[in-house]
């Protein structure tokens, strides 16, 4: 053991110090497909004061590090070169419920689907549901801003966040927000969050719960062109019912997960379909949901489901939920896009990336938050077939031009990370990169927390430009 | 209040900007000599937030335009200077709204709203300007123009300045546009007078039961009897709740309410009347908890005599307008731990408390410097 993990030993038990490459290969990637990076050595504190522990050594013997929580991210956020790696997932009780002020306090090592088991009881969850829910974590949601299905209707990450105490890189602890009265000053709990481990370790996260609907309705609408879909979205939207999620699958996302364990009955011949739930009160919610389904037919919709009981419900969002999973069976690797559109752009955006994955002979597979216009474009691919692969990349760089081009984000929930660096010049001009560089070194002077991500500005001098290698997924 | 406006800059060299351009050249050559700048939108409330001194003025009310509105997008990007109601002119046309009803009368700016972070009684559901902004561009203290977010509604690129900007009451630069999303016209919209009991503890138990029950009201403020009489609502308590969503949803969340308690109809401009009846001079503060001290919270605020008083509920606030600040001690009649904002009071009081958090103020005075190296923008505005 080196001398700053004997240290680091003394303050989390040498058990939760790894150092060997068989001990630390699991944390050589996240979520991101086709990364590795090796970390240094991996450290797992167990509570609060040993992570402020671990936060203050690093310090002192200024060592750069990376947090992590579950390293679902599908951003590379979480990926550690040459760095410490710092897993929170230890840290994983629920502090406080208070359903009186429909809040909790929780570790950041919390699980996102944990949190709303644990508040059901009181008829509350967290509104916020990424797909990976059933893995990711509170910390990790914090700081990817992470969004999710339902996030149309209630918010993503940054509305439900009231207050984070986070340990900053220097090792001091911060109370950012306030979850007790109006907090003036900088909105530092906003600003916090989406910081991508950049800013510091969240140590307690409080964030609001929401009441749970009294009724929810889901609907499956199945249509014979996108561009029909597509129209659909953007009708419903501009009714003024905001439905509590409206997600579209194509053809190749559809047969991909008719195909796999995850099979939720789609219409396998479908175009696309839309998966929309309406929620709320009970009387109000059969009006909208027959307004969405006219909506739907009038916008050429085959037929239009409406999920009978709980089950029914369920496996429509199983299939849904698990779209990634039953991709990344199709070929070995594969390109996770999350780009965000203006929303009547949506049907110019389909028809084009349908014609870019044409010209480069590639499949994308569209599975997305389509009412709030944030595409996920994916590509399933060999990466050892170098020809194969500069088609998918070259494709990919082409819708990402697009969506930018008509007004978009290249990111709309996963983050920047290491993966969309490249990107950030087409979306930001250079002072706004320099202004974000001067507030990360506010809270982060030494540039040790997560190097490398998020801002890839030369005056930053942080980032060689150069994406890191590739290899092959084991 | 143009007196106050001569108080705060006295022979301030005034300049109106016309466009970002403008701004980013006065700033600079403001910063290059030192002098420091009082920002301003129209100008109708320079009395809130710590006295500045500065002997440059820059008016930013010429900043006006929307640049872009596609209505089926449902955002909409506006210079700093548009006004709340030209937005909602332009927006009614198209049966969509800006969610944001800051206390004054509708001609503040979408700038000052934002850069004060103002929120009215919307602010319990959909009406917080940190939820409502997607994106804005604004002058650094450095003179440099930069942007934060995006035009579109979800976007998490890069470091989140639209939050950092917003509530920095200008002191991290001079917004010069901003985009925001709009909402779809529900098709029912309406706001109930609720009979609200004298004592303490039916009080509590009324919010108790409007809380828990099956009602999702866009707005729900609590109106103390001077506040009630001052809007022709009768000089009793009242609670205002605005039910809005389809026409069968509002009809049962109306007879829902009514089981709680008498209900009635009130008038529609019921909320624009209170959002323009501050007193023009006098205190005007808030105070906030967690919402389970609302109560107390109402309890002390009313014991104060026949204040005019109004309350938030989802959010804990209580707003006081009072037509002079108190002889006593008014601090000192709520808890220690209780949050004041002061929106507005006479510049010879001097009781004012702080306006930052502590624990975060050495990390919010690096941020200012960051953004404003010397330190110019409305210096004296938050304590920083
Ligand atoms: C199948 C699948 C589906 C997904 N669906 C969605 C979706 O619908 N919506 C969505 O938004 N995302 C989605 N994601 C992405 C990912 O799950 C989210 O970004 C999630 O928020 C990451 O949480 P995590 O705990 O895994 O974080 P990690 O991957 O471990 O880390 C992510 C980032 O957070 C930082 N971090 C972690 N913990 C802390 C902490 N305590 N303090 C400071 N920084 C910290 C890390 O340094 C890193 O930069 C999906 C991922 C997968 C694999």
């Amino acid at each position: 053991m080196s001398p700053l993990a004997t240290q680091l030993a003394d303050i989390v038990g040498s058990r939760y110090v790894l150092t060997r490459p068989a001990e630390t290969f699991v944390y050589t990637a996240d979520g991101l497909p086709g990364y590795r990076r090796q970390p240094t050595l991996v450290v797992m504190p167990g509570t609060r004061d040993e992570v402020v522990g671990v936060v203050r050594l690093l310090a002192a013997h200024k060592v750069a590090f990376v947090p992590r929580g579950a390293g679902t991210g599908l951003s590379g956020g979480a990926l550690a070169d040459g760095a410490v790696l710092l897993a929170l997932h230890r840290l994983r009780r629920i502090l406080a419920i208070d359903p009186e002020n429909r809040l909790a306090v929780v570790e950041p090592g919390v699980v996102n689907a944990s949190l709303s088991r644990a508040t059901a009881s009181h008829g509350l969850h967290y509104a916020p549901d990424p797909s990976s829910q059933a893995a990711c974590t509170i910390g990790g949601n914090v700081a990817e801003n992470a969004g999710g299905p339902h996030c149309l209707k209630y918010g993503v990450t940054m509305n439900h966040i009231l207050a984070v105490t986070a340990v900053l890189p220097d090792g001091s602890v911060a109370t950012l927000g306030s979850a007790d009265g109006e907090a003036p000053g900088y909105d530092l709990a906003g600003t916090f969050t989406g910081s991508e481990g950049c800013f510091g370790v969240a140590l307690d996260v409080t964030v609001r719960l929401t009441r749970n609907p009294e009724a929810v309705r889901t609907l499956l609408a199945d249509f014979t062109s996108i561009d029909d879909a597509a129209r659909a979205v953007s009708a419903i939207v501009a009714t003024g019912i905001v439905p509590a999620a409206l997600e579209m699958m194509d053809q190749p996302t559809i047969r991909a997960v008719e195909a796999s364990i995850y099979a939720a009955g789609y219409p396998v011949d479908a175009a696309a379909v839309l998966l929309i739930e309406v929620d709320g009160l009970a009387a109000g919610v059969e009006p909208d949901v027959a307004l969405v389904d006219a909506l739907c037919r009038q916008h050429g919709a085959r037929t239009v489901r409406i999920a009978r009981d709980d089950a029914e419900r369920a496996r429509l969002w199983q299939g849904r939920k698990k779209a990634f999973g039953a991709m990344g069976r199709i070929a070995p690797h594969l390109v996770v896009q999350d780009a965000v559109v203006p929303r009547t752009k949506l049907p110019h955006v389909m028809a084009t990336i349908g014609a870019i994955a044409a010209r480069h002979h590639v499949t994308v597979c569209n599975v997305f938050h389509a009412g709030d216009g944030n595409l996920h474009p994916n590509i399933a691919y060999n990466a050892d077939d170098a020809a194969e692969s500069a088609r998918v990349h070259a494709a990919m760089r082409e819708i990402m031009t697009l969506c930018v081009e008509v007004g978009g984000s290249v990111t709309g929930e996963h983050g920047i990370g290491l993966d969309k660096l490249d990107y950030m010049p087409l979306i930001f001009p250079e002072a706004s990169l320099a202004a974000m560089c001067r507030l990360r070194e506010v809270f982060d002077p030494e540039r040790r927390a997560n190097p490398g991500k998020v801002v890839p500005i030369r005056s930053c001098r942080e980032w060689a430009g150069v994406p890191a290698t590739r290899v092959a997924r084991a | 209040m143009p007196d106050e406006l001569a108080v705060t800059a006295p022979r301030a060299e005034r300049v109106v900007a016309r466009d970002a351009a403008d701004v980013a050249g006065f700033v600079r050559d403001a910063r290059d000599t030192g002098a420091a700048v009082r920002l301003a939108g129209r100008g109708t409330w320079l009395e809130a937030g710590g006295r500045v001194a500065a002997a440059r003025h820059l008016d930013l009310s010429s900043l006006t335009g929307i640049t872009e509105y596609v209505p089926g997008d449902l955002t909409l990007t506006a210079r700093a200077g548009t006004t709340l109601a030209e937005i909602a002119d332009a927006t009614a046309a198209h049966g969509q709204w800006l969610p944001l009803d800051p206390f004054g009368d509708a001609r503040g700016t979408l700038g000052a709203t934002l850069a004060t972070a103002s929120a009215g009684p919307l602010g319990a559901s959909v009406g917080l300007p940190r939820d409502v902004a997607v994106g804005v561009s604004f002058v650094s203290g450095d003179g440099e123009v930069i942007q934060g977010g995006g035009r579109v509604v979800k976007n998490v690129a890069g470091f989140d300045l639209v939050r950092l900007t917003i509530g920095a009451w200008g002191t991290l630069g001079a917004i010069v546009e901003a985009t925001v999303r709009l909402r779809a016209r529900p098709e029912a919209d309406e706001t109930f007078c609720v009979t609200v009991p004298p004592e303490r503890d039916a009080i509590a138990t009324l919010l108790a039961n409007v809380r828990n029950a099956a009602l999702e009201p866009l707005a729900a403020e609590l109106l103390s009897p001077a506040c009630a009489a001052g809007l022709g609502l009768g000089h009793r308590p009242v609670l205002l709740v605005r039910l809005a969503g389809n026409a069968t949803g509002v009809h049962h969340q109306r007879s829902t309410l009514s089981k709680l308690a008498t209900t009635a109809p009130a008038p529609s401009d019921t909320w624009s009347r209170l959002a323009q009846s501050d007193p023009v001079a006098g205190l005007v503060a808030r105070v906030s908890r967690r919402p389970s001290e609302l109560v107390r919270l109402w309890t002390t605020a009313i014991s104060l005599g026949d204040v005019d008083a109004h309350a938030t509920l989802a959010r804990g606030i209580v707003r006081l307008r009072l037509p002079a600040p108190p002889a006593h001690d008014l601090f000192g009649t709520f808890d220690a731990a209780d949050h004041w904002i002061i929106e507005r009071a006479p510049l010879s009081w001097t009781a004012r408390p702080g306006r930052m958090a502590p624990a975060s103020d050495d990390l919010s005075r690096r941020i200012r410097l960051a953004f404003d190296s010397t330190g110019i923008l409305n210096p004296g505005i938050l304590d920083l």
